[in-house]
């Protein structure tokens, strides 16, 4: 009696083995690349959004202390910006504050002076000093002395403020740029893809 | 012999299969909430953000028109405002697609030596904040920092401003507030200044002819000493710069200018003939302007004085009490003949059984003419420690010897032409000096809808505002430069702008 062979639960030749395990391989590596890939370009995504919306930010920032400056002033290299403010709330320490601490807090009363330049409403005789820098990968707000980071990227977030001084108004225009993390070769038109523009008019020009 | 297929072999490709959905889900969902948090903050935190400045600045513009009002439209001004605690304040106003809300406060918090008041605006705008309602903001910048938060404050159950400096942002009133919707509000303050009308030696909103071929308009500051007529030739003088503003401003396209202009000559669109080299500023041909009608300023403040009622030969009027620019003594004159001669002496006040001068201001408003063609021409005599302002209704004709300023300074007397409600009258004044005399006047005329005309050469310090303006004569004008806060306003602008970033 010859017994015959049953087909299923015949087991793979080397050659079949060899094959199988090739294909698989290169499936398992393709789809390994794909994850990889598909991760790396989410987190660059993810990472280019973020800066995004941290250009956003930086601008949002610049521009609501431009339009209530008194005055802007940009530094050479346009990477840092200083604007002096009302001192529109009195705080603790301030002669107001010393001579009735139950004001500390509140919105001053201006007081209105003719100059040689004309009517000038003024908050307080001092104002408030306001710098944006960069400091490495953050972009920073000091007021008064007090830092704070606003924006921070291994984008490389770099602001850049024209301050322009006409005869009878003065703006702020501001672009930011940085640099995608998965951009190949860190070429100048990647950074410059990315650039968002604003401009602000000071409301409240004052000069000298 | 049959061997059946194991089914563990079927549940291994079902348990991959899930593994893979799983999979692929985890990472679906994760860029759908990476992109509904970007969304959620571009699309509506951030465009809130923007869209309650706008609602705010939209409620100064509202105030802004109240304001305005007060000058050009007084009987409509704060119409259907609340006024309450020295503050005039109007109902939340909803506009545009978005709901947006804005509300306005206005008050007159200071007033000026001329009894101008400035109106402080502070409003609040409100946007509601759309989409999904939690704090989803992408302040991802390091373990301490919260960048979107410091900058954008969004109240999602309570208004946080209410909640801890009160309604006015003074610490009075801090309360619970509930919010219906997420919202995000922004607060600004506006300081809306009064404008004065003298701000050039000359405004003619119509045509312009003159000076006469020898005269001159030059200029000095008052409050660095008197006039000095050489100063304007003398550029090593300190005061040169304030002898070179005697500026003509001309709301029409050909202006012909003769004479001397020791400062800047504006026209609308137009060219300037004649003398162009004699012109020592810049000529500018595109500064458009408008002169609104001059309407009487109200009354109710002012302190009535009821006699006398006309000026009819020589009238002396000492007022019962010095008053105060904002609350002058206040006369109603019918009439002022031409041979008026009205001279207004300044208030005493009994100091230790002394007598003692005191600064006096009166206003008065003759309801027709001041004088008429014929005869010598009425007189108006003030001194020193006198501020006289005239309001006239009708026309104006004297001779420019006859207007006596003894205090030198023009914004002591102060001329208003009321402008005429029916266009088809012209109003006129006529300022008329007779064989060769110089002498002048030190005053400052505001007649936006005047013909106004000077023949003669009289010495003039002070400022006109008019409609056409018209003189041959040899006129020698000195601007002063502090008569550019001198006067009645004639209208507002905003000056000065914060925003409470609380």
């Amino acid at each position: 009696m010859k017994l015959k062979t049953s087909q299923s639960i015949a087991g793979f030749t080397l050659s079949e083995m060899l094959v199988s395990l090739s294909l698989s391989s290169i499936v398992l590596a393709a789809a390994i690349t794909c994850g990889i890939s598909l991760q790396k370009s989410f987190a660059a995504t993810d990472n280019y959004f973020s800066t995004q919306m941290q250009q956003i930010r930086i601008i949002d920032y610049l521009n609501r202390d431009v339009k209530r400056g008194l005055i802007v002033t940009t530094s050479v290299d346009l990477q840092s910006v200083t604007l002096n403010l009302p001192n529109y709330i009195i705080q603790a320490g301030d002669p107001e504050a010393i001579a009735d601490p139950e004001t500390i807090g509140t919105p001053r009363t201006p007081t209105v002076v003719y100059t040689a330049s004309g009517w000038q409403v003024n908050y307080s005789p001092s104002t408030t000093t306001v710098v944006y820098s960069i400091s490495g990968n953050s972009i920073l707000r000091t007021e008064n002395g007090v830092v704070t980071t606003i924006a921070s990227s291994t984008d490389q977030l770099v602001p850049a403020t024209t301050d322009v001084d006409l005869a009878n108004t003065e703006y702020a225009s501001t672009s930011v740029t940085f640099s995608p993390i998965f951009t190949s070769s860190g070429a100048v038109a990647e950074r410059t893809g990315t650039s968002l523009y604003a401009t602000a008019y000071l409301r409240n020009k004052r000069r000298g | 012999m049959r061997i059946s297929q194991r089914t563990s072999e079927c549940g291994n490709v079902l348990l991959c299969v899930l593994c893979t959905i799983l999979v692929v889900s985890i990472i679906g969902g994760n860029v759908l909430l990476n992109c509904m948090t970007r969304y959620n903050v571009v699309s509506s935190q951030v465009r809130s953000w923007k869209e309650s400045l706008d609602a705010a600045e939209t409620g100064g513009d509202i105030a802004y028109a109240e304001v305005r009002k007060t000058i050009l439209d007084p009987t409509h001004a704060f119409s259907s405002w609340t006024y309450s605690g020295g503050a005039y304040t109007n109902s939340p106003v909803t506009y545009g697609t978005d709901n947006l809300t804005t509300s306005s406060r206005a008050d007159p918090f200071y007033y000026d030596g001329n009894g101008n008041a400035w109106y402080r605006i502070r409003t609040k705008g409100t946007a509601p904040v759309l989409g999904l309602k939690r704090v989803g903001m992408d302040d991802r910048m390091g373990p301490n920092t919260r960048g979107d938060s410091l900058l954008r404050k969004i109240d999602f159950n309570y208004d946080h401003f209410v909640a801890t400096y009160g309604p006015n942002g003074d610490g009075i009133g801090q309360t619970l507030l509930p919010v219906s919707t997420p919202q995000v509000s922004r607060r600004i303050e506006l300081i809306a200044a009064p404008i004065t009308p003298f701000e050039a030696a000359i405004k003619a909103g119509g045509t312009f002819y003159g000076l006469g071929s020898a005269a001159y308009i030059d200029s000095f500051r008052s409050s660095t000493g008197p006039y000095d007529a050489s100063v304007k030739t003398n550029p090593s003088d300190p005061r040169y710069a304030d002898s070179h503003a005697g500026t003509v401003q001309i709301d029409a396209s050909v202006a012909t200018i003769m004479g001397y202009i020791y400062g800047n000559v504006y026209t609308n669109g137009g060219t300037v003939t004649k003398n162009t080299t004699s012109i020592s500023g810049i000529i500018d041909n595109n500064v458009p302007f408008s002169l609104s009608p001059f309407i009487m300023p109200s009354t109710s403040l002012w302190n009535f004085v009821s006699s006398p009622t006309a000026v009819t030969g020589s009238t002396n009027i000492t007022p019962p009490a010095p008053g105060t620019a904002e609350s002058p003594n206040y006369y109603l004159m019918t009439s002022f003949a031409t041979n008026g001669n009205l001279t207004v002496n300044p208030a005493t006040t009994v100091v230790n059984g002394v007598p003692q001068v005191q600064e006096t201001y009166v206003a008065i408003h003759v309801t027709g003419d001041i004088g008429t063609s014929s005869g010598s021409g009425p007189m108006i005599t003030i001194p020193a420690h006198v501020h006289l302002d005239v309001y006239f209704d009708g026309n104006f004709q004297t001779k420019a010897e006859n207007i006596i300023n003894t205090s030198g300074y023009a914004g002591n007397l102060q001329f208003y032409g009321i402008s005429p409600t029916d266009p088809s009258v012209q109003q006129t004044v006529n300022l008329n000096s007779g064989g060769g005399s110089t002498a002048g006047f030190s005053a400052v005329f505001y007649t936006p809808s005047a013909n106004f005309t000077i023949n003669g050469g009289p010495d003039i310090t002070g400022a006109i505002v008019c409609k056409n303006f018209y003189t041959n004569g040899n006129v020698h004008w000195h601007y002063d430069r502090t008569l550019d806060s001198e006067g009645n306003a004639v209208d507002y602008r905003v000056i000065s702008y914060v925003e409470d970033i609380r």
